[in-house]
């Protein structure tokens, strides 16, 4: 049904390194990004949180923009950041045509600023230049002009899926023929919203994410941003395939606003659906990307479903979040780049901090980085509201 | 692939939640913003549910039961929803608590409430719906896109009905930052918003659902979702970049401008933005076509255009046209193809094509 949907491009910037290079050699090395609070002062500085290591002018000036005269929220740089990186790996040229969209995804956009100026703008207008910026779709609309896009710009919100969402919705968008090149991504920035959101939740980690771990105690905040560049086959140019989107599925697991059932009944359905799509069967997957936040239900509902749906035979799993902290509405977009670059370098991922396996599941995460042949990868996406998106990239 | 509408459900400052068609009449008040005339939520809303529910939620969820309830209880094989500004009140409650309290947080409840697919998200578990579930927060375009993934879900064939909705809620913390950027005009009467010539508009809000379908209704007056066109152009915009757009746009369905018998425009009364309405109504658009607003009943917020929807639908329905919509007094009162065209801060523009019958 409809053209082939390929990625010809794809840009990043996480805890662990500002680009594809950097984000390899933090994986070989085993090199986590999770560490000490710096981008604000909050009472909640004990909890580990992984950041970005650059601070905005140096995210301005990679994204080669004067924050002097021109303010952006930090959610926007680092979209701008990753974006930018396409130019050198996609061959992408600012003529974009009449059928290339943009479609970005974040949870609270540009919180970084609101949090900032919210209290002083309810007294004063000194800072009104900046209330624009404060929206959710303010990321899309300047990366879109940062890559010469004028049509299908848009912005998804689901949460925690909200990037793979984005990236499903590219794909469809090139299969129904309505476009034929689609910027696809997530961003988000390290906010007191959600540190504190997430701390109230009481599923913040004090000792940093140990995601599929018996001992797990919690989720770790990060941020980031990531972009993938899909082409219809009729026009994707061959040295720039990276890998094909073969599979995707929503669904909804109308369960509870924030939680999942035990029993992973969405991430079932997501997961079956996402392989049905694609025309594979559970043992064609060579690894899964996990969703893996390390929370006690997350990881417990999630690991069931992997049992579930991949019975005896099941492929690698790991979650690299213990790497670079739970980007929300990035983190999609985020662990799509690193399903691509594993299918492309032929790499399992390895998963970090752990120690005990959870009774309640037959595998174990992979602990160590390996070389092997991957045909497809599995990539998963929970968020709040139930949100569940599975998405399957295939080798060439 | 056709997309009709099947039936629908908008609560807005206007009595139009009762029913599907015009209310006996509309309403003009005096003021800056206009809120929305509720339903009476008890008879649509588990009352111990409703009793902590965020005004917005209660918004979409009555809105979406109703329309479904008028679509003859059909559940939807997706459910879609554009809104510009998510769950603002509790953004804002949440985010003062942080701020005020020095990050000691008494509930945690606004933070749940506040994410922006909370409405999706709870339609889906009181209906126990698993299907497709997205929402798409982009300004302006948030109903349209959730619209254009609609159509697109009936397409692939992986859908038969979906919900779609556009909502948003005003907040007067929201109206007041946006008054630091001229937004509004000084209080008026709702009915002479586009009288004057003065920047700034009048705040509005509305919670507008649809079941989407790809079956005929069978009485005949079906009204068909074409076809939807989203773009963005540098401030202050240009009429020719959006005659190009709307010309190719219109092609791709076979019609030119001269088959828009009916234009409804997203004039708000802001000075600042109108001037291309006017441009495309005098330059554009066909001399003899019925140009109609909408913004003076509902306000100006990101998913106006799903009131404007419902309008359009319910004037192809009834094959009449109120005169409180009517911007030109010429009146072909059975139109064929209407044309929905939005233009927000002169930067956004959308789209949306609708016919009548089973074109």
């Amino acid at each position: 049904m409809g053209p082939r949907v390929f990625v010809t491009g794809v840009g990043l910037v996480s805890a662990i390194g500002n680009g594809t290079e950097e984000t390899l050699d933090s994986f070989r090395l085993l090199k986590p990004g999770i560490g000490k609070l710096s981008l604000f002062d909050s009472v909640h500085s004990g909890i580990p949180v992984a950041e970005v290591k650059l601070h905005n002018a140096e995210l301005a000036q990679l994204a080669g923009i004067d924050i002097q005269s021109n303010p952006h929220s930090r959610n926007t740089l680092l979209a701008l950041v990753a974006a930018s990186q396409v130019f050198s790996t996609s061959g992408w040229t600012n003529a974009s045509g009449e059928r290339t969209g943009a479609i970005m995804a974040t949870t609270v956009g540009g919180m970084d600023l609101n949090e900032q100026h919210y209290k002083s703008l309810l007294e004063s207008d000194q800072h009104k230049h900046l209330i624009d910026l404060f929206d959710s779709a303010d990321c899309a609309e300047k990366v879109a002009a940062h890559m010469g896009i004028r049509h299908h710009v848009t912005t998804i919100s689901t949460a925690c899926s909200s990037s793979a969402n984005a990236i499903m919705l590219g794909a469809r968008l090139i299969k129904n023929g309505r476009l034929r090149r689609v910027l696809v991504g997530g961003s988000d920035a390290l906010t007191k919203f959600t540190l504190n959101g997430f701390f109230s939740l009481e599923i913040l980690s004090a000792t940093g994410c140990r995601p599929f771990d018996k001992d797990r105690n919690g989720l770790t905040i990060g941020e980031g941003a990531a972009v993938l560049v899909l082409e219809s086959e009729e026009t994707a140019c061959e040295k720039n395939i990276i890998c094909e989107v073969t599979g995707y599925a929503n669904v909804n697991e109308a369960f509870h606003a924030t939680s999942s059932s035990v029993e992973g009944t969405g991430a079932i359905m997501a997961m079956s659906r996402a392989l049905e799509t694609a025309s594979l069967k559970p043992d064609d997957i060579s690894y899964i990307n996990a969703h893996g936040t390390g929370t006690k239900i997350n990881d417990l509902s999630e690991g069931r479903a992997i049992d579930a749906v991949f019975g005896s035979q099941i492929p690698p799993v790991s979650s690299t979040k213990a790497f670079t902290g739970h980007t929300l509405g990035a983190a999609g977009a985020i662990e799509a780049v690193f399903s691509c670059l594993a299918l492309k370098q032929g790499l399992v991922l390895p998963a970090l901090n752990f120690t005990n396996p959870m009774p309640e599941l037959s595998f174990q995460p992979q602990k160590a980085m390996e070389s092997r042949s991957l045909k497809h990868v599995m990539s998963n996406s929970f968020g709040f509201g139930g949100s569940n998106t599975t998405l399957i990239f295939s080798k060439v | 692939m056709p997309a009709f509408i099947k039936s629908s459900c908008v609560i807005s400052p206007q009595h139009t939640h009762h029913a599907e068609g015009f209310p006996a009449e509309m309403k003009e008040v005096v003021a800056n913003r206009l809120s929305c005339e509720e339903p009476d939520y008890k008879s649509l809303i588990n009352p111990l549910q409703l009793r902590r529910m965020p005004r917005i939620l209660k918004m979409g969820l009555a809105a979406s039961q109703l329309c479904i309830n008028r679509a003859g209880g059909v559940s939807p094989d997706g459910i879609v929803v554009g809104t510009g500004l998510g769950c603002l009140d509790n953004l804002e409650k949440f985010l003062l608590e942080v701020l005020d309290n020095n990050e000691h947080v008494t509930s945690v409840l606004p933070f749940i409430n506040s994410t922006h697919n909370a409405v999706a998200a709870q339609i889906a578990m009181l209906l126990k719906n698993h299907n497709y579930n997205v929402t798409y927060c982009h300004r302006a375009f948030s109903f349209e896109s959730a619209l254009l993934d609609a159509l697109m879900l009936l397409q692939e064939k992986q859908a038969h009905h979906v919900l779609v909705g556009g909502i948003d809620e005003c907040t007067s913390d929201f109206v007041h930052l946006h008054s630091y950027l001229g937004q509004w005009k000084e209080p008026l009467s709702n009915f002479q918003l586009l009288s004057g010539k003065s920047p700034g508009t009048i705040a509005g809000e509305g919670s507008a659902f649809f079941m989407i379908s790809d079956e005929v209704s069978g009485g005949g007056n079906d009204v068909n979702i074409a076809g939807i066109h989203t773009f963005l152009t540098s401030a202050p915009a240009d009429m020719t970049d959006v005659v190009r757009e709307s010309d190719l746009f219109l092609e791709q369905y076979g019609l030119r401008k001269q088959d828009m018998d009916t234009v409804l425009l997203g004039l708000n009364g802001d000075s600042r933005n109108d001037g291309l309405y006017h441009q495309l109504m005098e330059h554009y658009f066909d001399s003899n076509a019925q140009f109609l607003y909408y913004k003076h009943l509902c306000g100006e917020y990101y998913t106006s255009s799903a009131f404007a929807l419902w309008l359009a639908s319910a004037i192809m329905q009834s094959r009449s046209i109120p005169d409180v919509v009517s911007f030109n007094s010429r009146s072909s009162q059975s139109p064929e193809n209407l044309l929905i065209y939005n233009l927000h801060h002169n930067t956004e523009h959308s789209l949306i094509l609708l016919r009548y019958g089973r074109l």
